[in-house]
C-alpha cells in the first residue's frame, strides 16, 4: 500500500490560481480526509491525484512512482464519485466488470473479484439490476464495489455520502471505515462534513482558499487548531473566539477581556514568554465550560442567559458576553432550567484555552 | 471574529515534504489526437463553407468570367452589377421588377404574421399552463398532433376558407395561414415555458388581483422576455424562409421573396444569368443570416425548442 | 349562482385557438379525407359513389410518378439519415475537443438559418452541368468523374440528399451536443479512470445513454423528409423527368399543375398516414416515458 505525496503542486485555471505550491504527504494505509468549505480546492487536489486534471506545476508521487504525467488508468488508483457515476445502461455486474475489461485480466479472475466485492458489500442480489432500479445506498455500494474490484492500493472518494440521507450516511460512514480497516489501503477522501472527517480519518488536511491550513490527526486538529480558520471551522457549536489582552500583572499570565473578566492561561505552553499587553484571540470550546465550578478552573464569571436549545441527547446554552453570544455545551436537564435573562455563573476549565496571535491568526 | 485572515501558507503541515526538490514542468504540447480531431473538424467546416463561398464569389463576377467555368476562382473584376440586376430588374414569372418587390412583400407579410401568431399562441399557452381550464390535457395532445400534420392535407380546405374570407392571394391571407400553422408549436413552447412558473406566484397573483388579463399583462408578460425573444427569432426566420405558404396563398400580389427567387432560378428563358441568381439568393439569405450571426444562440434555442417541444 | 368573469376568462381565451384547431386542422383534415373519396377534379364535388370510393387511391397506385415518389421518400430518408450520423460525429468531436467549439458550431449551423430555396439555388449552381463543380474537377484532369448529379435521373436524388445533409447536419449536431452535454461529467471521469477505450466508451455507454436523443432525431428527420418540398422545387423541380418526385411535391403538383383535387387529396391522405406511422411510436414512447417517470416518483 503506497504512500502518496504532493510536491510543490500549483494549479491555475486561466489567471486564477487554485492551488499554490502545495505540499502534502501521507503514509501507506492512511485515511486522509481533505476537509474544507466548498471552493477551497480540495476536489481540485483530488482530481489532480486521479489524473482527471493536469497539474500546472509540481509533482505527484504514488509509492515510488512519479505519476504526474501518467494517464488516470495507469496510476493504480480507484475513485468513488459524488454522483456515483454508474454507467446507467449497464447492470451492476456490468458496471463492476467494465472497469476491469480494459485491464486484460482473465475472465475467471474478473468474476472472482466481482463475486468477492459483491459479497463484501452485500450487493449479490443486485448484480443483475440496472442502476436506475437501485436506491441511493445501493448505488453507493455499487460505486464502492466498482472501485474495490480494481484491487488497487489507493482509493479516492469525492464527497461520496453527500447524496444520502442522514441515517444512511451514518451507516455508510461506518462501513467505509470498516472497509479501510479490513483492506489497509490508502484512502484520500474529500468532504466538507467535519463529522465524516473526525470519525473516519487517520489524518485530516483542513483546506481553505487553496492552502492547507493544518495537517494532522483528528485529535490534533480538534485539540490544537493551528489557526483561527481551523478553530472556527471544526466543532459544532463552533469554538468561541474572543479578543483579549495578555497580562502578567498578578504574577500569573492572564487573558483580560474587554469587560475585565480575567482568564488564567499560565499553563498554556507558550513558545516564548508573551509580552505584557499582547493582543490575542482566545478560543474557548463550548464543552470546556462548566456551570458547576468544582475543580480547577481558569475563570469564573456571571453572564445572562440568552437562550438554550436541546438537540436530543445534547444541549447548548447561549449567553450574552461582551455584545456577542457565548456558546456552551450543557446538560439537557440544566438547559431546561435556564431562563432567558437570568445571570448564571460559568467557569472555564483550566488548561483548555486556545490562544491565537490577534495579528497573524496563528496559534501561539 | 473569523474574518481575521490567515496569512501564512501550509501551516502545520509538519509531514509536508519541504525539502523536496522543485520540478519545473514543461508546457503540455497539444496531443496528436487533438490535432487529428481539429483537422477533421476543419475539413468539415470547409465543406460547410464552400457553397457560401461559391455563391458570394459568383454574385460578384461578370457573366463573361462565369462562362469560363472557373467556379472557385475569385472574381477578376468585382462588380455589383448582378446585385443591382437581382434587386431591380430580375424577372420573376412575367414581371421583371427584381427582388425588391418580394423583399417588401416579405416584410409586409412578416409583421402581421408575427403579431397574429405570437399573440394567439402566447395567450393560449398561458391559459393552458397556468389556469385550471377544462380539457387542457386533451387539447394539448391535439395540438401536439397538429404540430406534425403535413401541410398538404389541409392545403385545399385552407385555400377555400381564405378565398371565402376574401383574403386569398393577398398578404393578409399569407399572414393568417402563418399564424394558423405556427399556433400548435408556439403554444406548446409557451405552455412549456409557463409551466415552470411556480404555482405560488400564480396563487399570490390570483389572490391579489384575480383577473386573467391583468395577471397576464402585469405579471406573466414581463416574465416572458427570454422566451418571447427566442420565439420571435424562430418566427422571423421561419416566416422569412417560407416558400410553400407564400407560393400557395400569396397569389400574384403577395408573393414573398423566396417565391421570387424560386421563379428566378427555375423559370429560365434565354440565357441564364447565374450571377444574378446568386446575388438574388444572397439577398434572400441575408436577413436570417444577420440574425443568426448576431443572436445565434437564441436562434438555436428556438429551433431546438420548436423541434422537440412541438 | 353569480357569473364570474375570472372563471370564464381563461376558457374564453382558449376559444380562438380552439376554433383554429377545430376548423383549420381537424375540419380541414376531414374535408380533405372526404374529398379524396369523391371524383372532384378542378372544383370540389361532394357526391361519393360508394361503389368505387377508393377510385382515387387505385389511380394513385397505378401512377408511376407516385410510386417514384414513395421510392424517393425512402431513398431520401435513408440518405438524410447520414445527417444524424454526421451530426453525432461532429458533436462528439466538438464535445471532446473543446477548442474552437463556438466557431465550429456557428459554421455547422448556419445553413439552417437559410431558406431551403436559397440552399437549393446554391447547390443547383454547384451541380451545374457546364460550369459547376464537374467542370472544375474535369479541368484539374479528373475527367472520368461525374459530378453533375442533378442532370441525370439516376443520380439526381443523391444531389438532393447531399444538399439536405448539408442543410440539416448542423441541426442534429446541436441536438446531439445538447444530449452529450447532459451526460454527467463524472461518467467521463469514471471511464477515464477505468481506462476504457474511446470506441467502447461510445458504443457501450454513451450511445446507449443517448437513445432518446437518437430516437428524437430519427423522428424529426422522418417528418422533415415527408415534408421535403422546397429543396426539390429549388434544385430539380421534380426532374429530370419525374425522377426526383417526392410525395409532398407530387401532391402539390397534382393540385396546382394538374388541377386534380380528388387525386391530390388522396395523395395528401396517404402522406398523413405515413406521418402517423412515424409519429405513433413517438407518442407511445413519450407516454411510456411519462408513465415510467410517474411510477418512479
Amino acid at each position: 500500500m503506497p504512500r502518496v505525496s504532493f510536491e510543490h503542486i500549483t494549479k491555475t485555471y486561466g489567471l486564477m490560481k487554485v492551488l499554490d505550491d502545495l505540499n502534502l504527504s501521507i503514509d501507506d494505509g492512511d485515511f486522509l480526509v481533505l476537509l474544507g468549505p466548498s471552493g477551497c480546492g480540495k476536489t481540485t487536489l483530488l482530481n489532480l491525484l486521479a489524473g482527471l486534471l493536469d497539474v500546472t506545476d509540481g509533482r505527484i508521487m504514488i509509492g515510488d512512482r512519479d505519476v504526474t504525467d501518467l494517464d488516470p488508468k495507469d496510476r493504480g488508483l480507484a475513485m468513488v464519485f459524488q454522483s456515483y457515476a454508474l454507467y446507467p445502461t449497464k447492470t451492476v455486474h456490468g458496471n463492476l466488470k467494465f472497469g476491469l475489461s480494459a485491464s486484460k485480466l482473465p475472465r475467471e479472475e474478473i468474476e472472482k473479484r466481482i463475486a468477492w466485492a459483491a459479497k463484501l458489500l452485500q450487493i449479490e442480489p443486485l448484480l443483475n439490476r440496472k442502476p436506475g432500479q437501485l436506491s441511493g445506498g445501493q448505488r453507493q455500494r455499487v460505486a464502492i464495489g466498482r472501485a474495490l474490484v480494481k484491487n488497487v492500493g489507493v482509493f479516492l472518494f469525492d464527497e461520496p455520502l453527500s447524496n444520502l440521507d442522514a441515517k444512511l450516511r451514518t451507516e455508510m460512514r461506518l462501513e467505509i471505515k470498516k472497509l479501510h480497516d479490513q483492506l489497509k489501503s490508502t484512502v484520500v477522501y474529500v468532504t466538507h462534513d467535519q463529522i465524516e472527517a473526525m470519525t473516519m480519518a487517520t489524518k485530516i488536511a483542513v483546506m481553505n482558499a487553496g492552502v492547507i491550513q493544518q495537517f494532522g490527526t483528528p485529535d490534533e486538529i480538534y485539540e490544537r487548531p493551528a489557526n483561527l480558520f481551523v478553530a472556527g471551522f471544526i466543532g459544532s457549536p463552533a469554538m468561541n473566539l474572543r479578543k483579549a489582552k495578555l497580562s502578567t500583572a498578578t504574577g500569573k499570565i492572564e487573558a483580560v477581556f474587554a469587560s475585565g473578566v480575567r482568564l488564567d492561561v499560565s499553563d498554556y505552553p507558550f513558545a516564548q514568554t508573551p509580552a505584557e499587553g499582547a493582543e490575542v484571540i482566545i478560543g474557548l470550546r463550548p464543552e470546556h465550560f462548566t456551570l458547576a465550578a468544582n475543580g480547577p478552573v481558569a475563570a469564573s464569571f456571571d453572564v445572562p442567559v440568552q437562550y438554550a436549545e436541546r438537540t436530543g441527547p445534547d444541549a447548548s446554552a447561549y449567553f450574552r458576553f461582551e455584545d456577542d453570544l457565548l456558546a456552551l455545551r450543557v446538560e439537557p436537564d440544566t438547559a431546561a432550567r435556564l431562563t432567558p435573562g437570568e445571570a448564571v455563573s460559568v467557569s472555564y476549565l483550566k488548561g483548555k484555552a486556545n490562544l491565537f496571535d490577534a495579528r497573524t491568526g496563528q496559534r501561539m | 471574529m473569523t474574518d481575521l485572515t490567515v496569512s501564512q501558507k501550509s501551516l502545520g503541515a509538519e509531514v509536508a515534504v519541504r525539502s523536496a526538490p522543485y520540478f519545473p514542468r514543461k508546457k503540455k504540447a497539444i496531443t496528436g489526437r487533438s490535432i487529428a480531431v481539429l483537422v477533421f473538424l476543419s475539413i468539415c467546416a470547409l465543406f460547410f463553407c464552400v457553397p457560401l463561398y461559391v455563391v458570394i464569389t459568383t454574385s460578384f463576377k461578370t457573366m463573361e468570367q462565369i462562362r469560363e467555368g472557373a467556379m472557385f476562382a475569385l472574381p477578376n473584376v468585382w462588380t455589383l452589377e448582378a446585385w443591382d440586376h437581382a434587386w431591380n430588374s430580375a424577372c420573376s414569372g412575367t414581371r421583371c421588377e427584381g427582388l425588391k418587390v418580394g423583399f417588401w412583400n416579405s416584410v409586409y407579410i412578416l409583421i402581421p404574421s408575427l403579431i397574429l401568431s405570437i399573440g394567439l399562441s402566447i395567450v393560449t399557452g398561458y391559459a393552458l399552463a397556468l389556469w385550471n381550464v377544462k380539457w387542457a390535457g386533451p387539447f394539448l395532445f391535439v395540438l401536439f398532433i397538429c404540430a406534425f400534420v403535413p401541410f398538404q392535407i389541409i392545403m385545399f380546405p385552407l385555400i377555400s376558407m381564405t378565398a371565402a374570407m376574401k383574403v386569398y392571394g393577398s398578404i393578409w391571407g399569407v399572414a393568417i395561414i402563418h399564424a394558423i400553422l405556427a399556433m400548435p408549436v408556439l403554444t406548446l413552447i409557451f405552455r412549456n415555458y409557463y409551466k415552470d412558473i411556480p404555482q405560488e406566484i400564480m396563487s399570490a397573483a390570483v389572490m391579489d388581483s384575480g383577473s386573467f388579463w391583468k395577471i397576464f399583462f402585469e405579471i406573466i408578460l414581463p416574465m416572458s422576455g427570454n422566451i418571447l425573444i427566442v420565439v420571435l427569432i424562430l418566427q422571423i426566420t421561419s416566416i422569412w424562409n417560407d416558400y410553400l405558404i407564400g407560393v400557395t396563398f400569396g397569389g400574384l400580389g403577395g408573393q414573398p421573396m423566396t417565391v421570387n427567387l424560386a421563379n428566378l432560378i427555375t423559370i429560365s428563358t434565354g440565357t441564364v444569368r447565374y450571377n444574378d441568381n446568386m446575388a438574388a439568393a444572397l439577398l434572400t439569405a441575408i436577413p436570417p443570416l444577420v440574425i443568426y450571426f448576431f443572436v445565434g444562440k437564441l436562434f438555436v434555442q428556438g429551433i431546438t425548442a420548436g423541434a422537440i417541444k412541438g | 349562482m353569480t357569473f364570474r368573469w375570472s372563471r370564464w376568462s381563461p376558457q374564453l381565451a382558449l376559444v380562438p385557438a380552439g376554433l383554429v384547431t377545430l376548423v383549420a386542422f381537424i375540419g380541414a383534415i376531414l374535408w380533405t379525407v372526404y374529398l379524396s373519396l369523391t371524383r372532384s377534379r378542378r372544383l370540389p364535388e361532394y357526391e361519393i359513389d360508394w361503389s368505387e370510393w377508393g377510385r382515387q387511391y387505385e389511380r394513385l397506385f397505378k401512377d408511376s410518378a407516385w410510386l417514384i415518389s414513395l421510392q424517393n421518400l425512402i431513398v431520401l430518408g435513408l440518405g438524410s439519415a447520414l445527417a444524424i450520423v454526421f451530426g453525432f460525429i461532429l458533436a462528439a468531436m466538438i464535445d471532446r475537443e473543446k477548442r474552437g467549439e463556438s466557431i465550429f458550431r456557428t459554421v455547422f449551423l448556419y445553413p439552417l438559418a437559410i431558406s431551403l430555396i436559397v440552399t437549393g439555388a446554391a447547390w443547383r449552381w454547384m451541380f451545374n452541368p457546364e460550369l459547376g463543380v464537374e467542370h472544375f474537377i474535369h479541368s484539374i484532369g479528373l475527367t472520368w468523374v461525374n459530378a453533375s448529379w442533378l442532370a441525370r435521373p439516376e443520380t439526381a436524388m443523391y444531389g438532393v440528399i447531399l444538399a439536405s445533409v448539408w442543410q440539416s447536419a448542423g441541426f442534429y449536431m446541436a441536438l446531439m451536443l445538447a444530449g452529450l452535454k447532459s451526460i454527467n461529467s463524472e461518467i467521463w471521469s469514471a471511464a477515464r479512470l477505468d481506462g476504457v477505450s474511446l470506441f467502447r466508451l461510445y458504443t457501450e455507454i454513451i450511445i446507449p445513454m443517448m437513445k432518446f436523443t437518437f430516437v428524437t432525431c430519427a423522428i424529426l428527420l422522418s417528418l422533415g423528409v415527408i415534408k421535403a418540398y422546397d429543396v426539390i422545387v429549388a434544385m430539380t423541380n421534380g426532374g429530370p423527368g419525374q425522377s426526383t418526385y417526392v410525395p409532398a411535391y407530387f401532391t402539390i403538383q397534382a393540385l396546382s399543375a394538374k388541377g386534380n383535387l380528388g387525386f391530390a387529396s388522396a395523395a395528401a391522405v396517404l402522406m398523413l398516414l405515413i406521418t402517423a406511422v412515424i409519429f405513433l411510436p413517438l407518442v407511445l414512447l413519450t407516454a411510456w416515458q411519462q408513465r415510467r417517470s410517474g411510477a418512479r416518483s
